[in-house]
Order: structure tokens, then C-alpha cells, then sequence
């Protein structure tokens, strides 16, 4: 093989790889969404949701959790503050806003680029095309960095158990929705505060229920874009005045418990910076401290020389003055008492020079 | 009285006539004035504007009863709002004017929510956000918790019981009334003519509907459901007896039926709710409600909005019997 | 150099065990440590985490990843703090500072991980980051990271061991030579590696904007980390010294003695300026981040009590130590500066974690997590003392006087 033949393999290559990077960019999504079209999601209406736990029943039932110590249709413990845990994927807390009570469905929002999947080390959190966030439990190293990482405390863990603790949540009923199936607390939900439907279309139903009855919701659809987007999305109702509550959203969510401050992009792009600096740090560092070390190593070898330069120059001066002082002496009192010298003078050099050189 | 929103607003309403009178002895004065009618208790409201209409065309004008509206008001400042007993038209034209801060006649009458004043000054009502704000009476709010007659999800039917001009206004008549210049005597007749047009309707009875209605479609967990149609007719039939504007609005025989069967055709024979609502969602069609949900939003939220005690939204057995668990054999 | 009263292993005398079976209060101490955390380690990998800890599904990370990993990491800090200084820099001064502080480091990163096992819901699925890599994931970074730098410093540290054992195994002489000729390339990969992984750690909370409270959260959390990981470093090896010069003066040597003080102070001075800058840095971050109107809250508070007592304070002490040559001056300060970064870590995993949520909801350690820490200090502590009694850590051995 000659040069140029080698080297214009090695151009086709380059091509190449650029070329199929640029494909995998515009298939794999530069982030902007949404990221799958026609995905499912759901419309939880908090002002259609009476509190009846008929969602928390069916979730226990159709994932086969164990069975709590009270029973479903005990509705005094949506009174208290309540999160989704291993046990429970799905919860309904009673929030009094303004006197009245609303009740708000808790479970993982499947995010359209979830924060758990992009703190995953072992890749356990993938999105899938029908909108649900999957966790895999078989490469599951239980670091739980996804609940650090999860905006609305979702997850949940088996701390229980020794040998096989995995993260728990609600998996959108995925097998049931390849079956052809609803989820299971949407079948449930004798109100249909749970909509079910693509996450495209109930966006517009929830805006054309906002139309429909003016001043009844929040102008905000809870989920649209905070975190990048929430294939569950949440509507809440208006409390007081119109005027008040449309001039800050936040106002009216908060009590529900429901964080506007998350912003619009997807939570995981947080790190993505420091991320992103790797491979700069990786390229740099090396060079950086590779250069410290050389002007280091320089810096001694001046020093050495120098040393060296000034040491030669005072032997000069010794063997000069030493040279001086023997002539004249052999001037005055012959050669053998100048030879005396000389060895006198380098006795003593030998004895000083010593700690010179240590 | 266990109605604690009407107390509140009788409260309100004793409160307010009390400041006026107190107050703005000035401006009640002449508003008493008024009751002496010259020429008829109604007026005509035309679509008044600056650039002259000389095809006659334009929104058809409205007849206003003066005297039953005034009846029912204690302050003519909620209409009056600058205290002057002027025509609308005067500052609030179609195009807008300066007097009126250009606020055009069209949201003048037909806003939703009028933006409130800042203290002292007293907050003009629209026509709408009147009637709106009557709405929330008990008698009302069942039907229009579901029902929004709001201004922005009107449709044409919506127009006609205001903009009811008689057809046979002439051109020449609508391009004066236009310019504020048509003859009182026209009106007077316009407004006869208009007035004797309407009739009043017959509404369906509640004989026109079944007596009971079985709901047992979906029965899973619990017996079929024994609705009480007749019962429950007659008793918004009642509530509304004596009410004005639902005499005005409910135009037509099967309008109170539209509440619950709703999105079809008005009939004394809607169609089945079951032959829309399916016993799950249709992931392709999220807006429509699976069945049970169907039911479910109907009665809790016409329940809730009249205050009516009783069931509880979460007592399943107060409606329905539980059904014998399923015997395996 | 005089080395009559230091007991050097020999080839028929290997080990030097007699220390350990002293009847001292510190060996007996140990031994009490080592026996609950064995008994706790048990509890904790047959009954599950939750047997052992306070750990709930709000605060999932707690004392072992609060204290164990990142101050573990933190204060591990010493070996490429110090390598790069005494290799890249040329301070040849540094040189008797560089085993100890890289022993340190080893021991640390090491028992970092081991300590990492326990929090971990499947430990033994550890290395599946390398099969299935999450490469979107700050803790992979971390990971990848840390077993490499463990790796670089294994390599750093086995000149100890080796010439501990080359009398018996001359084989280990070879390898000996090869791992001193690489030097330089191991420290620079070093300290790329703990600059990557340092300030990843700090990257970690990047995720959780809205537990962490906005005065501790920033995007430049990263920086903060490793920064502060430079003051650890140098304070460490201070502190470690400090506690070193009690417990086995009598296997330093000559060499080893001399030079002590002089490490004391320049890395004092180092420090100092570090803590500046570290302090500079926070406090611009604050102000840029308009988090002004937090400072006259509860945690704002705190935030200053740390700026101030724990940052700001020690960078003054050790400014002051290193002019006046004041040495107890510069440990206080160095144990200061632990005490703060253990402090700062604790607060961005622990304190101001979760600041929103009920106090009924917030976490606080339960006693046999904390047993577990001590536990795995005791461990480090044991197994340095082992390395000390062993090897050429604190001494030239006399048939390797070239290595230095």
C-alpha cells in the first residue's frame, strides 16, 4: 500500500463516519420534542377526581403489590400527605386549596426525557415509544441516583429487601398496554379524571376544556413543558378570583403540591455541561500539566548549569590563587616548599569540598 | 335559610343601595326619574357607528326591555356606570370613541368579566357578564356548571334571543338607526312588532319523558342503577317556574333536556347516552368519556353546583346496590 | 541515614505484626470498632439497607454516600495534590510527603469503594456500568473514574509493597523499575482523572435542582468540588501528619523528619490560597445568583457559618501559620478545613438536601449507619498502620536509597 492509497482510505473513512454520525443526529432526536410522535399519555383532570382510591385499588391488583395494611376504601388516609413508594406506584392525596378539597393522583410522570434515565449508570431507564419511562430491573445496580435525580419524588425502593432490592414505580401498565389494554387505574377511575389518549391530542383537550368552562382551570397544563414535558399531564382548578390566579399559575399549583419551577427543558441536560467538559479536561489536562512538567525539568537543568558554571568558576579562582601563591612562594623559598603548599591547598580544597557537593 | 350565597348577595345588594343612597344621593335622584316612561318600556339597540351605513346591513339591533331589566336591578349605576342616564350609543360606538375610552358597543355588551375600577368608582356591568353572574344562582348552576353559555363558546343560536329585531325593518330604517338618527315613533313600532312576534314556548313536560330510566349497561360491581327522570325534571321545572331569564334564553322545547343530552340534535327522543360514551376510553377519541365517567360527571357535577347534600361523591352504595358477589359453582 | 531504630521486615522476618497486639487503648479500641461493624455488616447484607438505616425513598442517598464517598473521595485528595507537586511542579522538597499522601489516597479511594459496596442495593452488580454504560450519567463518569484512578494509584502505591517483599520475590525488582519510569505519566494521568472525578462529584447534585437549596446549588457546583478537593488535599496530608507524628514517629526517619515542617508550611500556604479563591468563587456565585435575599433565612445562616468558620476562617489561619512559621497554628487550620469540607459535603448531600419537605419527612443517620462509617475509618486506619509497619512509607528503605 502506497501513501496517497492509504491516505485516501483513511479520507473515505472520515467521510463516512462523519456522514453516519449526521444520520444518527437527525434520527436519534437533537433534543426537541416530541420525542416520539403519537405516543400515549394521560390527562389527570384534578377537578373531576373525587378521592374514591378506585386508581390506588386497580394499580395494587393489576401489579400484583402487596396488599396495604388499610384498606382501599378507607378514604381518610388521602388526608394525609402521602408519596408514591415501592408498595403503592400510584397515590391520591387530598390538598385543601382555598377551603375545598382537591385530590391530585400521584405516580411517575413519564417524562418525555426523563431525569432518571439520564442518571442511570447502568442504562436500567429507557423511553419507549408508547411514552412509558421502563425500568429494567435485571441490570440494576441499586444506586438509587435516579430517585436523587427524579424532580417529583417518584421512585421508590425496596429497602427491604436484602437480596434483590430494585427501584419501584409505575410502569404505565406496559404490558397491559401491549395487550391492547388500558392502564390499570385508568379503567378504574369511575370519573375519568384519567384520560387516556395520545400525548398530542390531550393537549388539546385540555385546552379546549379550559375554553369550554372559563374559569374553572388554571391556565397552565401541568406537565406540557416542565421538565422538557410529561407524557401524564395535570390539570388544576381555578381557586378564587379569575384575575388573581391567571396572573401566576404557580399560585394555584403550589398547593397542589405541583412544582412550576422545574423549567421547560429536560432535567437531565442539567448535567450535560459538566458532561460535555470530559473529554475537553481529558484532552487538556495532559498537555497542560506535561507542559508544567517540562518547564520544570527546564527550570532544574538551568539551575544545574548555573550551579555547575559557578562551581567551575571558583575552582578557577582556587587553582588560579593556589597557582599564584605557590609560584610566589617557590620564588622566595625554592620548589619543595611550594609543592608544599599546593598539596596543603588541595587537602584543605578536599575537606571543604565535601559538603559542597552533598 | 341554609342557601348561604343568596344571603350573601341579598347582604351585598341591601350594602350597596345603602351606600348609593347614603352617598350618591345625587345620581339616585334622577335615576328614580326614570321609572316615568313617555314612550315605551323598551328600546332598541342598534349597532350605532361613526361611518355611515348606507347599505342598511350590519348585526341586527336589539330590543330591550328597559322595565323588566330595571326591575330586577337596584342600582342603576351597574349599567349607567358614568351616573349620566344616557343611551349606550352615546360613547360606546362600533368603531369606539374617545368619551367612551374606546371601548367598542360589542364589548360593551357582550364581555364576560369586566375588569373592576379602582376604588370609588363603581364597576359597569355588560350584558353578559350579568347574565353570567346569574348563573350562579342554585336554580341555575346545576345545568350551567355543565352548560357554559360563556361568550366565547357561543354559537349562532346563541344571538338570536337579543339580537331578535323583527325581519321587517327596512333598510332605510336600519341605516338611520345606524346613525342614532331613527324617528321615535319607528322605534316604537319596530319595537311593538318585534315584541308581538314572540311567542312564548312550550317547553316539553316532564310527562313527555319516562318515569324511570335503568341504567345497567356497564353493572360489574353493583345492580342496575333506577334513575328518577321524571323526578328530576319536574324539580328544575319547578325552580324555574318564575324565573325570567330562563324564560328568555330557553328557547326552545327541548332545551333543558340538552343539559344532560347533549352534542346531539334537540329531541323529545335523544338517542341513547351509549351510543356515544363506550364502557372505556377510545384512546383515539380522548375528549369523549368512557360511559360510567359519562354518568358520573353529569350527576356529581349538577349535584354539586345545587349544593344538593346528598350522596356524597364517594359513597358508591347511596345510588347503587352492591351487587351479591359472583358465586363460583 | 540512621535507621538503628526503625524495624525494617527482612527476607526471613517479613512480618511486623507486635504493634497490633499491644495493650493499648487504641488497639483495644479498634478492635471493639472492628467487632460491631463486622456484626453490622452482617445485619446489613442479610436483613437489606433498610435493617441498618434511616434511608427513605425521599433521601435515598445518606451518611454513606454523604460521608463515604464524597469526603472519602474528597480527602483522598492528598495523592495528586501531592504528586503533582513534588513530580510536576519540581518541589523535590515534597519528596517524603509523596508516599505517605499517596498511601493515603490509595487506602481511601480503596475503602471508598468498599464502603460504596454496602449502600449499593446489588454490590455485586457493580461492574455492570461497564456493560451496560449509562454514558449520559454523571455518577458513570464518576465510576469510570474512580476504578481508573484506583488503578493509576495501585500502581503508584506498589512501590511500597514491592520493595517490602523484593527480598523474598526479586522477580517484583523489574516491575519495580518500570512502575518508577513511568512516574510522571501516572501522575499526570492522576491528576486528570481526580480533576474529572473530584469535581463530577460535585456534578451529581447538578441533576436535583430543586432538593438542593439554591444557596449551595449552583451550575458551578463542579468547580466548587474540586477546588475544595485541593484544600483537602493539602490539608490532609497536614492533618494526617499531624496524627502520623503521634502514633508511629518511630518509623519516619531522618529524612523523613526534617523535611516535615517545611512540607507543613508550604502546603499551608497552598492551602491558603486555594481556600481564597474557594471562598471568592462561593461568595461570587452567591451574588450572581441573586441568592442574596436567602442569606437572612435559617439556611442562610448556616451557609455563612461555613463560608466564614469554615473556608474563610482556616485560609487566614494558614496564611498566618505559614508566615510565622507557626506549626500547631497551621494543623488547627488543617483540621479546620477538614471539618469544613465534611461540612460542605454534608450540607449539599444531607442539610440543605430536600430543604423543602416537612422536617417529619427529612432524614438524620441512624446510629449503625454511622457504626459503618466509623467502622470503615477504623479499617483505613488499621490497614495504614499495617502498610506503616510494613513497608518504606515513612522511611528510605536502605537497599532502595535511589528511589529518591
Amino acid at each position: 500500500m502506497n501513501r496517497r492509497k492509504f491516505l485516501s482510505i483513511l479520507g473515505s473513512a472520515g467521510v463516512v463516519s462523519a456522514l453516519s454520525t449526521a444520520r444518527e443526529a437527525k434520527a436519534g432526536g437533537t433534543h426537541s420534542f416530541p420525542y416520539y410522535e403519537g405516543s400515549y399519555g394521560v390527562l389527570h383532570d384534578t377537578t373531576r377526581c373525587i378521592g374514591c382510591r378506585q386508581c390506588e385499588a386497580a394499580c395494587n391488583q393489576v401489579n400484583n403489590l402487596p396488599k396495604p395494611q388499610k384498606s382501599f376504601d378507607d378514604l381518610s388516609v388521602c388526608a394525609t400527605r402521602r408519596r408514591t413508594s415501592a408498595r403503592e406506584w400510584t397515590v391520591v392525596n387530598k390538598y385543601v386549596v382555598h377551603g375545598k378539597p382537591v385530590f391530585r393522583k400521584l405516580q411517575c410522570f413519564h417524562c418525555n426525557d426523563p431525569a432518571c434515565a439520564a442518571a442511570c449508570f447502568a442504562k436500567c431507564f429507557q423511553k419507549q415509544p408508547d411514552g412509558s419511562v421502563a425500568y429494567d430491573g435485571t441490570q440494576c445496580v441499586g444506586c438509587r441516583y435516579c430517585m436523587i435525580a427524579c424532580p417529583f419524588y417518584m421512585p421508590g425502593f425496596q429497602y427491604d429487601d436484602a437480596f434483590d432490592p430494585l427501584v419501584m414505580k409505575c410502569t404505565f401498565c406496559a404490558p397491559r398496554m401491549k395487550e391492547g389494554k388500558l392502564p390499570g387505574c385508568i379503567e378504574a377511575c369511575p370519573m375519568d379524571a384519567l384520560t387516556f389518549g395520545k400525548r398530542s391530542d390531550l393537549i388539546k383537550v385540555a385546552r379546549s376544556r379550559m375554553r369550554k368552562s372559563p374559569g374553572k382551570y388554571v391556565d397552565y397544563i401541568y406537565g406540557e413543558w416542565d421538565a422538557g414535558g410529561t407524557a401524564w399531564i395535570t390539570l388544576a382548578p381555578a381557586s378564587g378570583t379569575a384575575t388573581a390566579a391567571s396572573a401566576n399559575p404557580a399560585h394555584d399549583l403550589h398547593p397542589l403540591d405541583l412544582d412550576t419551577h422545574l423549567g421547560n427543558r429536560p432535567i437531565g441536560e442539567l448535567t450535560y455541561g459538566a458532561l460535555g467538559a470530559v473529554p475537553m479536561i481529558v484532552a487538556f489536562w495532559p498537555v497542560l500539566f506535561g507542559g508544567a512538567y517540562a518547564i520544570s525539568k527546564r527550570r532544574d537543568a538551568i539551575h544545574e548549569a548555573e550551579k555547575e558554571a559557578v562551581a567551575r568558576e571558583v575552582k578557577n579562582d582556587i587553582s588560579y590563587v593556589v597557582n599564584t601563591a605557590a609560584n610566589k612562594v617557590a620564588e622566595t623559598h625554592g620548589p619543595a616548599a611550594a609543592d608544599t603548599v599546593r598539596q596543603a591547598a588541595s587537602d584543605a580544597l578536599k575537606v571543604c569540598e565535601r559538603p559542597l557537593r552533598s | 335559610m341554609r342557601n348561604g350565597t343568596t344571603l350573601l348577595l341579598l347582604a351585598a345588594v341591601a350594602m350597596l343601595s345603602a351606600a348609593c343612597l347614603t352617598t350618591r344621593e345625587a345620581l339616585a335622584a334622577p335615576a328614580q326619574e326614570v321609572v316615568d316612561y313617555n314612550v315605551s318600556p323598551t328600546r332598541i339597540i342598534f349597532p350605532v357607528g361613526e361611518k355611515p351605513n348606507s347599505a342598511g346591513v350590519g348585526m341586527r339591533p336589539t330590543v330591550f326591555n328597559h322595565l323588566v331589566h330595571e326591575k330586577k336591578i337596584d342600582n342603576c349605576l351597574s349599567c349607567h356606570h358614568t351616573g349620566e342616564t344616557k343611551a349606550c350609543t352615546t360613547c360606546h360606538t362600533m368603531e369606539g370613541k374617545a368619551e367612551g375610552n374606546f371601548i367598542t358597543l360589542t364589548k360593551a355588551m357582550h364581555t364576560p368579566v369586566v375588569a373592576k375600577r379602582p376604588k370609588g368608582e363603581p364597576t359597569p356591568q355588560s350584558c353578559v357578564s350579568c347574565h353570567q353572574q346569574q348563573l350562579a344562582q342554585r336554580e341555575c348552576a346545576g345545568c350551567h356548571s355543565i352548560v357554559s353559555v360563556a361568550h366565547a363558546t357561543r354559537k349562532t343560536s346563541y344571538c338570536a334571543p337579543c339580537h331578535n329585531m323583527t325581519p321587517s325593518i327596512t333598510k332605510a330604517q336600519m341605516q338611520q338607526g345606524s346613525a342614532g338618527v331613527l324617528p321615535d315613533k319607528d322605534k316604537v313600532a319596530l319595537a311593538a312588532e318585534t315584541m308581538s312576534a314572540q311567542k312564548s314556548v312550550s317547553h316539553l313536560t316532564p310527562e313527555d319523558g319516562p318515569y324511570k330510566v335503568y341504567i345497567g349497561e356497564i353493572a360489574d360491581k353493583f345492580e342496575s342503577n333506577l334513575f328518577a327522570h321524571r323526578r328530576h325534571v319536574e324539580s328544575i321545572m319547578e325552580k324555574l317556574k318564575d324565573n325570567k331569564l330562563a324564560q328568555a334564553f330557553h328557547t326552545q322545547p327541548e332545551t333543558l333536556c340538552a343539559t344532560c343530552h347533549h352534542n346531539a340534535p334537540l329531541s323529545a327522543t335523544p338517542p341513547k347516552c351509549g351510543s356515544c360514551h363506550k364502557s372505556t376510553i377510545d384512546p383515539n377519541q380522548p375528549e369523549r368519556t368512557s360511559l360510567k365517567a359519562a354518568y358520573h360527571l353529569q350527576c356529581m357535577s349538577c349535584h354539586r353546583a345545587m349544593q344538593v347534600a346528598r350522596p356524597i361523591d364517594t359513597s358508591c352504595v347511596t345510588c347503587h346496590k352492591p351487587r351479591a358477589p359472583q358465586r363460583t359453582d | 541515614m540512621a535507621h538503628h531504630n526503625i524495624i525494617i521486615p527482612t527476607k526471613d522476618k517479613l512480618f511486623n505484626l507486635g504493634e497490633f497486639s499491644l495493650r493499648r487503648p487504641g488497639n483495644l479500641v479498634t478492635a471493639v470498632i472492628l467487632a460491631v461493624g463486622l456484626i453490622i455488616t452482617v445485619i446489613r447484607f442479610t436483613q437489606g439497607i433498610g435493617s441498618v438505616t434511616n434511608l427513605s425513598d425521599v433521601q435515598p442517598w445518606g451518611m454513606w454516600i454523604g460521608f463515604d464517598l464524597l469526603c472519602g473521595v474528597c480527602l483522598a485528595a492528598g495523592g495528586y495534590f501531592t504528586t503533582v507537586g513534588c513530580y510536576v511542579m519540581g518541589m523535590k522538597h515534597f519528596h517524603s510527603a509523596v508516599r505517605p499522601a499517596v498511601t493515603t489516597a490509595f487506602l481511601g479511594y480503596a475503602f471508598v469503594v468498599i464502603a460504596l459496596l454496602y449502600d449499593l442495593g446489588h454490590p455485586l452488580r457493580l461492574p455492570y456500568m461497564f456493560f451496560f454504560p449509562g454514558t449520559t450519567s454523571v455518577l458513570f463518569e464518576v465510576g469510570l473514574c474512580v476504578a481508573t484512578y484506583l488503578t493509576v494509584l495501585f500502581v503508584e502505591f506498589s512501590i511500597a509493597p514491592m520493595e517490602w517483599l523484593a527480598g523474598k520475590f526479586p522477580f517484583l525488582l523489574n516491575w519495580r523499575k518500570l512502575v518508577i519510569r513511568c512516574t510522571i505519566i501516572l501522575t499526570i494521568f492522576g491528576v486528570t482523572l481526580s480533576t474529572l472525578h473530584q469535581s463530577s462529584l460535585g456534578a451529581l447534585y447538578l441533576i436535583a435542582p430543586g432538593k438542593v437549596h439554591p444557596l449551595w446549588y449552583s451550575p458551578f457546583m463542579p468547580m466548587f468540588f474540586f477546588v475544595s478537593s485541593m484544600a483537602a488535599g493539602a490539608s490532609m496530608v497536614i492533618f494526617e501528619g499531624m496524627f502520623a507524628h503521634k502514633g508511629v514517629h518511630h518509623y519516619m526517619d531522618a529524612t523523613h523528619l526534617r523535611e516535615a515542617d517545611e512540607i507543613v508550611f508550604s502546603f499551608s500556604k497552598a492551602a491558603s490560597f486555594i481556600l481564597f479563591a474557594y471562598f471568592m468563587i462561593k461568595f461570587t456565585d452567591m451574588l450572581v445568583q441573586a441568592n442574596l435575599p436567602y442569606l437572612v433565612s435559617g439556611y442562610g445562616l448556616w451557609w455563612l457559618v461555613e463560608m466564614l468558620f469554615f473556608i474563610l476562617m482556616p485560609a487566614l489561619l494558614y496564611a498566618k501559620g505559614s508566615r510565622e512559621r507557626n506549626l500547631k497554628l497551621c494543623r488547627f487550620a488543617a483540621a479546620n478545613t477538614v471539618l469544613g469540607i465534611v461540612l460542605n459535603r454534608f450540607n449539599v448531600s444531607m442539610i440543605a438536601f430536600n430543604y423543602a419537605l416537612p422536617s417529619a419527612e427529612r432524614y438524620f443517620p441512624s446510629i449503625w449507619e454511622i457504626c459503618i462509617s466509623v467502622f470503615v475509618v477504623t479499617m483505613v486506619v488499621t490497614a495504614y498502620r499495617f502498610i506503616v509497619y510494613h513497608m518504606p512509607v515513612l522511611y528510605e528503605h536502605p537497599d532502595f536509597k535511589d528511589a529518591h
